[in-house]
C-alpha cells in the first residue's frame, strides 16, 4: 500500500508541476463555470427580484398597485392569472417570490379610516427567505404611495370620507359625543376633498395620527420547493466546469503514463521491488485522488462563493466516487491505446474533446436539440453532469442516481479491462 | 555474484542474445563492451527482468530469475536513457525511489545518495534545473539508493563534461572497493580500461572475448606499430616484437626517430568487431 501510495503522490506532484497541466486541469474549468453562469444568468437586470403579482381584485387600485409595483427599479413584476400559476413560477424558480392582490383590495385601502390594514399574501421559496423582508419594506413603501395617492383623489377621499361616516354611525362601541366629533371631522375631510385642497403629501400627516398603523398587513408563506431545476445559473455552469476539470485530469495522468514509458522511468519502477498492479494501482489513485480533487474544487468554490445549492451530500458522495472511477478508467483506456506520447495528446484532444462537449461541456443537455441530447449518451461526461446535478438540484433518488453511477463504473470497468490489456510497458 | 547462463533472445529472424554465458565474481567491475546493435541492452534487459530471455537463465547472488522481487532487491540501474522526474527535485526522485524498495527512511537514503554523488548542494533544485553531467548523477544514484550488491550502469558517462565524469569514474572505483559487483557498459575504451577489473566483448549476440585489459591486447591486439626515422626516410612495420627490429635499425646507424603504438583495448575492439561502420 505505502508503494501504491508513493507512487500516486509522485504523479500528484507532478500534476501540480506541471504549470499547463495545473492550469487546464483547476483554473480553466473555474473560469469556464463561472464565465458560463455568468453569461447564463437568468432574469431581468443585475440585482432586480423576479416577482410573481396575482390580481384577484381587478379594479383600479389593485391596477394602480401593480403600477407601481412594475415601475419599481428593483421589482420584475411576472404576470400570473391564478393563484396556482403564481405559485408554479415561484416553485420553479421562475420568480424569486409571489404578490397575491386580495379580491377586496380597493376596500382595504380605505381602511386608514377604519384602522384596517390592506392584506397581502407573499408566497417565497425557501431558497429566498432572506429576500422576503426585502420584499415586504418594499410593498410597505409602495402601500404608503399608494395611500398617497388615494388622499390625493379628491373623489376617492370623499368617498372614503363618506365610508367612514357611515361606519362611524352604525357603530356600536363609540358614544353619541364621539360619533359627532369624528362626523364633524369627516365632514371637513369631505369639504377639503370637495375643494380639492388636500394637497398630496398630507396624506403622511393623516397617516402619523394614527400612530402604529401600517397600510398593508403582509402575511409570509414558504413555498416548498418541489421542482427539479437549477435555482442558480452556476448550478448549471458548474458541472459543466466538472466535464472541463475531468477531461484536464485524464488528459494529464493519460498522457503521463506514455511520459513514463517513452523516457523510460517506467522500466525503472518495473526493475524496484514491485508489481505491474502495484504501478498501475498508484496511477489509478493518482487520477482518482486528481478528480476528486477537481470536483472538491469547483464545488466548494461554487457552494460557498456562489450560493450553489447542493440538496444532498450523500448523493453528491456517491456522484464524485463514481465519476472519478469512471474518468480513471477513460484514463487507463487513454494510457493503453497511445503508442507515443504524440498519440496520446493526439487522442486525449480529439476523442475527449468531442465527449466533453457531447457531453454537456459546452452546451448543457437540456438545452441540446433532441438529436444531440440523444447523441450525448454515449459521453462519459453527460453521465458525469447528470450525476452532479442529480445530487445537486435534480433530486435524484438512488435509484435515479444509480443509472448515471452505474454507466460511469461500467466505463471504470471496461476502460481498466482495455487500458490494461493494451498497456504496453516496453517502448520498442 | 551475476550469472548469465546460455541465454537467449530473439525477435522474429533476428538473434539479439546468442547463449550468453557471463560470471561476474562479487567485488569486480565487469566492462561490456560491443559495437551498436551487439545486443548489450538486450542483455541487460534480461538481467534486470525487462524482458525474459527465450531460453537461458540469470542469478542474481543465487537468487533467480530477476523478476523475483528479492533478486530485484540486490539489483541497481543505471540505465541509458535518463530515467528521472525532470519535474521533482533531486531529493524528491530520490526519496521517491527509496519508497519503492521499501526503505524505513526514505529522506536519509535520499540524501545519502545524493552525497554520494556531490549533489548534496542542489537536493531542492528541481532536476529539469540540473545540467547533463548533474542529471547523469541522478540517475546514477537513483540505482544506488538502495544500496545494491549488484549495480548495472549503462553508459553511465554519454554527454558528460569532465568533471561529472571523474566523479563517476570514482563513485563506480567506491563501489567496487565497497564490494559491489558491476557491470559497465561504455563506447569510451579508456574509460572502460580504466575501470574495469576485466572486459567481455560482445557482437551480433555472442560473446566474443573475455579477460583482463592485458589479456586482451596480449591475445587480440595485435602487433605494434613501429615508425622508425633512418637517414632521412620513414618506414612503418607492424611487428609483435619491437625491440629486436629497433636494434637491428640502430646497429645499421643514421636512425633519427624511434616511435612504437602499442596495440590497446580500441585495437582488440576493432580487432574483434570489425572496422565496417554499424548503424
Amino acid at each position: 500500500m505505502n508503494v501504491i501510495l508513493a507512487i500516486a503522490r509522485k504523479d500528484l506532484l507532478q500534476l501540480f508541476r506541471d504549470k499547463a497541466n495545473c492550469f487546464f486541469t483547476f483554473i480553466f474549468p473555474v473560469l469556464v463555470a463561472l464565465f458560463f453562469g455568468t453569461i447564463f444568468r437568468s432574469g431581468g437586470p443585475a440585482g432586480k427580484m423576479d416577482i410573481a403579482v396575482v390580481d384577484l381584485a381587478q379594479n383600479a387600485a389593485a391596477a394602480g398597485f401593480v403600477g407601481d409595483l412594475r415601475a419599481d427599479s428593483a421589482i420584475n413584476v411576472k404576470d400570473a392569472a391564478t393563484l396556482a400559476q403564481a405559485e408554479d413560477l415561484v416553485r420553479k424558480g421562475s420568480a424569486d417570490a409571489a404578490v397575491v392582490l386580495p379580491e377586496d383590495f380597493e376596500d382595504a385601502a380605505g381602511g386608514l379610516f377604519s384602522g384596517r390594514a390592506l392584506e397581502l399574501d407573499v408566497i417565497v421559496s425557501p431558497k429566498n427567505a432572506a429576500q422576503s423582508g426585502l420584499l415586504v419594506g418594499k410593498l410597505n413603501e409602495l402601500a404608503f404611495k399608494q395611500l398617497s395617492r388615494s388622499l390625493g383623489d379628491a373623489d376617492l377621499t370623499r368617498k372614503l370620507a363618506d365610508q367612514g361616516k357611515q361606519s362611524i354611525a352604525s357603530s356600536d362601541t363609540l358614544g353619541p359625543v364621539q360619533k359627532v366629533l369624528l362626523g364633524t371631522l369627516f365632514d371637513t375631510v369631505s369639504g377639503l376633498s370637495a375643494a380639492n385642497a388636500t394637497p398630496a403629501g398630507s396624506g403622511d400627516g393623516s397617516a402619523g395620527g394614527l400612530a402604529g398603523w401600517q397600510p398593508i398587513r403582509v402575511t409570509t408563506r414558504e413555498l416548498e420547493v418541489v421542482n427539479k431545476g437549477p435555482l442558480n445559473s452556476f448550478e448549471v455552469s458548474f458541472p459543466q466546469g466538472v466535464v472541463w476539470g475531468l477531461m484536464g485530469c485524464v488528459m494529464a495522468f493519460g498522457v503521463s503514463v506514455v511520459t513514463e514509458r517513452s523516457r523510460g522511468t517506467l522500466s525503472r519502477l518495473r526493475i524496484a521491488p514491485i508489481s505491474k498492479s502495484q504501478i498501475l494501482l498508484g496511477k489509478a489513485l493518482a487520477c482518482a485522488i486528481g478528480c476528486l480533487a477537481v470536483m472538491g474544487i469547483l464545488l466548494g468554490l461554487a457552494v460557498v462563493a456562489l450560493g450553489v445549492r447542493v440538496q444532498s451530500w450523500p448523493m453528491m458522495g456517491i456522484a464524485v466516487v463514481g465519476i472519478s472511477l469512471g474518468f480513471t478508467g477513460l484514463m487507463m483506456l487513454i494510457a493503453g491505446l497511445s503508442r507515443t506520447e504524440g498519440a496520446a495528446q493526439g487522442l486525449a484532444r480529439a476523442v475527449m474533446l468531442i465527449l466533453a462537449m457531447i457531453g454537456g461541456g459546452s452546451i448543457p443537455t437540456a438545452f441540446m436539440p433532441p438529436l444531440m441530447r440523444k447523441l450525448s449518451a454515449v459521453s462519459p461526461f453527460r453521465w458525469a453532469v447528470e450525476a452532479v446535478e442529480g445530487a445537486m438540484w435534480r433530486g435524484f433518488s438512488l435509484a435515479e442516481m444509480a443509472i448515471p453511477v452505474g454507466i460511469l463504473v461500467g466505463v471504470a470497468v471496461v476502460g481498466f479491462a482495455i487500458g490494461i490489456s493494451t498497456l504496453r510497458w516496453d517502448d520498442d | 555474484m551475476l550469472h548469465l547462463n546460455a541465454l537467449r533472445k530473439s525477435f522474429g529472424s533476428l538473434v539479439a542474445v546468442d547463449g550468453l554465458t557471463l560470471t561476474v565474481p562479487k567485488g569486480q567491475v565487469l566492462g561490456l563492451l560491443g559495437p551498436n546493435g551487439a545486443g548489450k541492452s538486450t542483455c541487460i534487459a534480461m538481467t534486470v527482468g525487462l524482458l525474459a530471455p527465450d531460453s537461458g537463465s540469470v542469478e542474481i547472488e543465487g537468487v533467480g530469475p530477476p523478476t523475483d522481487p528479492r533478486a530485484r532487491r540486490l539489483l541497481g540501474v543505471a540505465p541509458q536513457a535518463l530515467a528521472i522526474y525532470e519535474d521533482l527535485t533531486g531529493l524528491e526522485n530520490l526519496a521517491f525511489f527509496a519508497r519503492l524498495h521499501g526503505m524505513a527512511d526514505p529522506r536519509g537514503a535520499a540524501l545519502r545518495a545524493l552525497a554520494s554523488v556531490g549533489l548534496e548542494a542542489k537536493g531542492t533544485e528541481r532536476a529539469s534545473r540540473y545540467s547533463g553531467g548533474m542529471k547523469r548523477r541522478l540517475n546514477l544514484a537513483a540505482a544506488l539508493i538502495h544500496d545494491p550488491a549488484i549495480i548495472l550502469l549503462d553508459e553511465p558517462t554519454a554527454g558528460v563534461d569532465p568533471q561529472s565524469r571523474n566523479n563517476i569514474l570514482e563513485t563506480v572505483r567506491a563501489l567496487s572497493a565497497a564490494g559491489r559487483t558491476i557491470v559497465y557498459t561504455t563506447h569510451y575504451m579508456e574509460e572502460a580500461a580504466k575501470v574495469c577489473d576485466r572486459i567481455a566483448i560482445m557482437d551480433k549476440g555472442k560473446l566474443l572475448a573475455t579477460g583482463t585489459v592485458q589479456e586482451l591486447i596480449e591475445q587480440h591486439g595485435g602487433s605494434s606499430v613501429l615508425t622508425l626515422v633512418q637517414a632521412g626516410t620513414e618506414t612503418r612495420s607492424q611487428v609483435r616484437d619491437p625491440l629486436p627490429e629497433i636494434a637491428r635499425a640502430m646497429a645499421a646507424g643514421n636512425v633519427s626517430s624511434v616511435r612504437i603504438d602499442r596495440p590497446d583495448l580500441e585495437s582488440v575492439f576493432l580487432n574483434l568487431t570489425g572496422r565496417s561502420l554499424r548503424d
